[in-house]
């Protein structure tokens, strides 16, 4: 027992050198100063106040995204269509916000009600596409990947057609996506000018803290954990199986819908057309990376923040592909899962007192 | 909710943001040495609008000494997701930048958001209205300036020299999005093309076809906007035998070029950038391009010397010669021309040099309202804000 | 084979599964292994077999030194064990299961391995078909393709880790021909079990482990009581059967028609009253499973009815017949009945089906430990199930019941249980009745079916029997109806049995 809580830490060190390993290779290969890339990537996510800062606004959607992923794995869902249900979050928010612009603007509702509401919207939205993703798999026996899939490429399709058609600016249909909102419509930001909500960050620590004890101390949380480790027996232990799938896609989708919301009211101030901007599948891998436990969650998903923040750099002073900092997670996934699986077979073979 | 959030950050914002939050009304002068910052729409080199841009930022760096270029390109949220225009161009002022071009329409929101959360930073906002006075989209944002060229007087030429071309008389309009800006340049080429029709070849304006179809952006975004290449083959399939391009990339020369080589008589005139001309030899028959160059130096050493003042300008072709570098806003690069058309060309330009307006009535918009009365010449304001495509033209006005 | 076992030792945290055994198996014999649940028997096979590594000691084959890294090794070496669980089976088929386990060239010979596979079994007189699927079959089923595929891929050695206990009589005596006639041809065979009266039957040597240890070992002819002694460190009595009155009906089953892939059940009725014990027997998959399942509401009728007390469950899920206080045991332990990965406080959680927000666990953990004493588990509250020993695995299902139940369905009841803890398991089981709970029970041990039955219902082929009197029904009587003989009484006076049957 001791010795397997000793030898984790080790291999995944072993698997973090290999991950920045095979990245400097990449770089090497590239003809790029690998020394200069990650200096750049760590200056651009901590060394000014103001790039924190956003490293801290990315983290809130991928730190959502991820809870509400840690949940669903927890079933043993893969919910690929996460990526869909910010997107339909974010609209169901910029819905909310576009109804309740003129009421704001007169003062016929009270602009944090408004906000509120809007981000309510947005939860709702989540949660119903991630339903119908469970429902698809509950009632139609479509695999959740598939339906997933799907369902991405619907939400995109609508979320453009919103964009360009119903909701584009007035004459103009512009990629750049909807009016903004009027200011009063904002997520209160910790200035005038700043993309930060501190409001957001709060959010998303509740989230994690909030599935964390959801999925450790809860008699929910024990039960979607039997319905993911083995749902005949859930059934025969008395859980109704498929009610819980339903409920964590729900869960999930709400999370994911928050995550939207939260991008169309604090960081874009309007509906543009990538709104998921892939938190969806980097919340994925962070779920991955993390073995599906929410312990670790927040850091591991504050880490790949800041590398998506601090990348922004490489293109500026290096001429770098921002892509290097995907590259890099995704390798770090790749290396962490490989070294756990020969942790394990380490310990079968060798390991004294399993 | 917010009240408390506001008051428990109040602190916090004192604490963390106590540098910026300390903002002038007008930036002081940038003194001797300048880094400038350029953010793109598109690649550096797509060969249309970023590169000329690109090219024009480069041109201050040869020419103004003390100055420094760092930018970013292919800002926008399909090829950057998860980040906004602004945090880009924070970006480039953590490289040093003092002064940042935002070089597209698209960016306008966010060029505002930055202008007014950086007031000691100086924003070029390439093409857009926001600092114009009289303008729509005025804002109050004493660091900041507007620049365009007047792109319409090229377009027309453009026209010209597809009309003097066309065989079919079909010339087909490869359309970006449908904004102002795209309107009243579609409409200048079809002014000039028009012009040349009647007056130069005597024909019969109801016989000139003239087609405008929009892919959605300035680019292609698979999945996202229409193929351009798929618009321009539909274009040549159709009878339309000279494609003006509007968008900021290369498929419609690319294309004609194509076609062109399985035997079919058909050109294309690309868009923005000089060069842009060198990639369908043959082909082309000239480009409308910008030269941003010479506005961005006045406006750069404007911020060294603190002489910055926002404004909005909208800068004329040097009719003395219009392809000269260092001088006139925007120009026209003649490509493949018959004798006669590229007579014509030059003639049409003499003519607009001479004060020639093409934008005067009678001209009626696309539905067929009335734009301008019979011998109104339009403003700056009526041109700029174009409501509707004009009459005598295809395609769609504003977007569904 | 000669396979020779110096001192092997295997600790899991505080448990001493094997401390120090010494064993020598000669080859062309049968060695038994007998022992409580949880002596240890399987994590030494699973060492022998290289499923695991000894914490320290050596495996002699044939006079030379062998070290065992995975189970691929140790088939390379002639070594192929049958497991207690059998592990995961894929839905493939027969074959292809088959080829897999081959060290095959890359693209296997599916014909001529189809052939030799059929050879095997008609050696044998297995009735399998190589292109059924794996998961079709019956456990007694699994464990014949087991027992050909090891021999296909030339185990000279073999284990068999309780295989006696999923079986039906029938298929046992064919088991049991198979391994004698292996072993006449030189096989080394190792079988694990805690049934005497197989070991004596087939054995030429027995070995006995407690606690890790080996305690002792013994020759033909066996002294039964020695055995038991050796095993349980004490005398186990037999308690004598006891007859607990009956009460209402509590399940009634009438005209109830069910088809499944192989068979049809046509026009079963049965009543079960209160605080009685109906044993189901037949060799399985004769009906009998499809049939307790449809009392549990997890399989439909085609037609018939299903009440429970007077209310007609027919065509209600399974969590309706819960509420109504029926409780359904299956056989296949770890993947229907437990959730590996999950602790035995976590089962007793989920068991209870409490409402409300947080889990208390403490409290948990204290119903964990009272429960665990009370079911005489091996283990600790924080013990994932997989890791318990497959007997503890069954006390521990026995153990989730709820309190109050009017009824209890359960498929093989003391599967892989020692003889002390049948007795124990029964114990509870008839304290229920006791209290007014009715059981329904499948098993494919005819002397548990007779010893702790009411009465009986004999399955054989979809046909199933009038309910029969446990106490006037032999063993000889019952074998016969279950091999699918002497049916032919039932047929001539069905109104006539129907009338007997229902006076018990
Ligand atoms: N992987 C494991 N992790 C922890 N403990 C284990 C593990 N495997 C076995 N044990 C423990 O080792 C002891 C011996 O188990 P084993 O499976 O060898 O018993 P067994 O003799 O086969 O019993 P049964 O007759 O019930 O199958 C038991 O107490 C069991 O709980
Ligand atoms: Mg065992």
């Amino acid at each position: 027992m001791s010795d397997s809580r000793a030898l984790k830490p080790l291999f995944q060190g072993a698997a973090v050198v290999l991950a920045l390993g095979l990245t400097t290779l990449v770089l090497l290969a590239t003809k790029a100063p690998p020394l200069a890339a990650y200096v750049n990537i760590a200056r651009g996510a901590v060394g000014t106040v103001s790039v924190a800062l956003d490293v801290l606004v990315a983290w809130v959607p991928l730190l959502l995204v991820t809870s509400g992923l840690l949940v669903t794995f927890t079933v043993g869902l893969w919910n690929i269509g996460i990526e869909g249900q910010i997107t339909f979050g974010a609209i169901f928010a910029t819905w909310a916000l576009r109804s309740f612009q003129g009421g704001a603007a007169s003062g016929a509702i009270d602009p944090a009600l408004a906000i509120a509401l809007s981000v309510l919207a947005g939860m709702a939205g989540g949660a119903l596409w991630a339903m119908l993703v469970g429902a698809l798999k509950t009632f139609g026996g479509v695999n959740e990947i598939f339906g997933g899939l799907g369902l991405n490429y619907v939400a995109t399709a609508l979320n453009l057609w919103l964009i360009f058609g119903p909701w584009k600016r007035p004459g103009v249909a512009s990629m750049s996506g909807t009016v903004p909102f009027d200011k009063a419509l904002w997520l209160p930001t910790i200035n005038e000018q700043s993309r930060f909500a501190p409001i957001a960050v709060v959010l998303a620590l509740v989230a994690i803290a909030v599935v964390f004890a959801l999925i450790q101390g809860t008699y929910f949380g024990l039960r979607l954990k039997a319905v993911g480790k083995n749902p005949k027996a859930a059934y025969l232990l008395g859980i109704p199986t498929w009610q819980y799938t339903m409920a964590s896609f729900a869960i999930c989708g709400i999370l994911a819908g928050l995550a939207g919301a939260v991008q169309v009211t604090s960081v874009y101030h309007r509906l543009i057309p990538s709104i998921s901007s892939g938190y969806g599948y980097m919340g994925l891998m962070v779920s991955m990376l993390v073995n599906f436990s929410a312990a670790v969650a927040a850091p591991v998903a504050l880490f790949f923040a800041a590398l998506n923040v601090g990348s922004i750099q490489l293109p500026i002073t290096l001429k770098l592909d921002s892509s290097l900092a995907g590259v890099l997670q995704g390798t770090l996934v790749l290396f962490v899962i490989l070294a756990e699986g020969a942790r394990m077979r380490f310990m079968k073979k060798g390991g004294r007192k399993a | 909710m917010r009240k408390i959030t506001k008051l428990i950050l109040a602190l916090l914002l004192v604490a963390v943001l106590g540098t910026t939050a300390f903002a002038q009304s007008a930036p002081p002068a940038a003194g001797a040495n300048l880094t400038i910052g350029l953010v793109m729409v598109g690649p550096y080199n797509d060969h249309g609008w970023s590169q000329a841009n690109y090219d024009g930022a480069q041109y201050v760096v040869a020419k103004v000494p003390g100055t420094k270029l760092v930018y970013i390109d292919k800002a926008n949220s399909a090829d950057r997701p998860g980040t906004t225009v602004s945090q880009l161009g924070e970006s480039l002022v953590a490289q040093g930048a003092k002064l940042v071009i935002f070089s597209s329409d698209d960016m306008s929101d966010e060029a505002v958001k930055f202008a007014q959360a950086h007031k000691d930073v100086f924003v070029i906002m390439t093409s857009g209205d926001q600092t114009w006075k009289d303008g729509k989209a005025y804002k109050d944002l004493p660091n900041m300036i507007c620049i365009m060229g007047r792109m319409e007087y090229m377009k027309m030429v453009a026209g010209v020299a597809a009309a003097m071309t066309t065989q079919t008389g079909k010339i087909g309009f490869l359309g970006p999005l449908i904004n102002d800006e795209t309107r009243r340049l579609a409409s200048s080429a079809y002014l000039g093309a028009k012009y040349a029709w009647v007056n130069y070849l005597k024909k019969d304006p109801a016989k000139l076809s003239f087609k405008v179809t929009w892919i959605g952006f300035w680019f292609n975004i698979p999945g996202v906007t229409s193929d351009p290449t798929q618009v321009a083959d539909d274009f040549f399939n159709s009878g339309y035998d000279v494609v003006i391009s509007g968008i900021d990339t290369t498929e419609a020369v690319t294309e004609a070029a194509k076609y062109a080589a399985q035997g079919k008589k058909v050109f294309a005139i690309p868009y923005d950038y000089a060069k842009a001309i060198d990639e369908g030899k043959g082909v082309s028959l000239g480009v409308p391009y910008f030269n941003w160059g010479p506005a961005y130096v006045t406006t750069v050493k404007a911020a060294m010397a603190g002489t910055w003042k926002s404004h909005w300008e909208w800068n004329a072709p040097d009719w003395k010669n219009i392809n000269n570098p260092d001088t006139g806003a925007v120009g026209f690069n003649k490509g493949t021309l018959t004798k006669d058309a590229s007579a014509s060309v030059d003639k049409f330009i003499a003519e607009l040099a001479k004060g020639l307006n093409l934008w005067k009535g009678p001209l009626a918009l696309q539905d067929g309202s009335a734009y301008l009365k019979a011998g109104e010449a339009a403003t700056d304001k009526q041109v700029w804000y174009l409501p509707q495509l004009l009459q005598g033209m295809e395609g769609q006005s504003v977007s569904k | 084979m000669l396979i020779e076992l110096r001192d092997i030792c295997k600790t899991f945290g505080p448990v001493r599964a094997n401390a120090g055994i010494s064993l020598a198996v000669p080859p062309a014999s049968v060695l038994g292994i007998l022992g409580e649940n949880g002596a240890g028997k399987s994590t030494l096979m699973k060492i022998l077999s290289g499923f695991q590594p000894p914490d320290s000691g050596s495996i002699i084959i044939d006079g030379e030194a062998a070290t065992i890294r995975s189970p691929a090794d140790a088939l390379a070496r002639g070594i192929g064990m049958l497991h207690q669980d059998p592990l995961d089976f894929p839905p493939l088929r027969l074959i292809d299961d088959l080829i897999l386990g081959s060290r095959g060239p890359l693209r296997p010979d599916r014909k001529k391995a189809a052939r030799e596979f059929r050879e095997l079994a008609v050696r044998f007189d297995f009735d399998l078909d190589h292109e059924a699927y794996v998961d079709s079959l019956t456990v007694g089923e699994r464990q014949q393709l087991e027992i050909l595929r090891l021999l296909w891929l030339g185990a000279r050695a073999l284990i068999l880790d309780e295989p006696t206990t999923g079986i039906s009589l029938p298929q046992k005596q064919k088991l049991f021909a198979t391994i004698r006639l292996l072993a006449d041809e030189g096989m080394t065979v190792l079988f694990v079990s805690h049934k005497l009266e197989d070991v004596e039957s087939l054995c030429d040597r027995a070995v006995v482990l407690r606690q890790g240890a080996l305690v002792g070992s013994s020759e033909p002819p066996f002294d039964t009581k020695r055995l038991v002694e050796l095993m349980f460190g004490k005398e186990v009595p037999q308690t004598p059967r006891y007859k607990i009155p009956c009460g209402e009906t509590v399940l009634a089953a009438r005209g109830l028609c069910l088809e499944s892939l192989r068979l049809q059940i046509k026009d079963l009725d049965l009543e079960v009253y209160a605080g009685e014990v109906v044993g189901l027997a037949g060799m399985e998959g004769s009906g009998q499973a499809i049939f307790l399942a449809s009392c549990a509401g997890l399989e439909r009728a085609v037609a018939g009815s299903v009440c429970l007390d007077e209310t007609d469950m027919t065509s209600r899920s399974h969590h309706d017949f819960k509420r109504e206080g029926v409780a359904y045991l299956p056989a296949a332990r770890l993947e229907e009945g437990l959730v590996p990965g999950l602790s035995l406080e976590d089962h007793f959680i989920l068991a209870e089906g409490k409402r409300g927000l947080f889990i208390d666990r403490r409290e948990a953990e204290r119903e964990a430990v009272s429960r665990i004493a009370s079911y005489n588990i091996k283990g600790r509250p924080d013990s994932p199930v997989e890791s318990l020993s497959g007997g503890n695995q069954q006390r521990a299902l026995l153990a989730l019941l709820r309190d109050k139940l009017s009824l209890i369905l359960v498929e093989h009841p003391t599967r892989g249980l020692d003889i002390e803890s049948t007795i124990y398991i029964w114990s509870k089981l008839k304290e229920r009745c006791s209290q007014g709970t009715a059981i329904v029970f499948i098993s494919s041990d005819l002397d548990e079916i007779l010893q702790y039955s009411d009465r009986v219902l004999v399955f054989f082929a979809g046909r199933v029997s009038p309910p029969l009197s446990a106490e006037d029904l032999g063993v000889e009587e019952l074998g016969r109806l279950i091999g699918g003989k002497g049916w032919e009484r039932f047929e001539a006076s069905a109104t006539a049995e129907t009338a007997e049957a229902s006076h018990v």
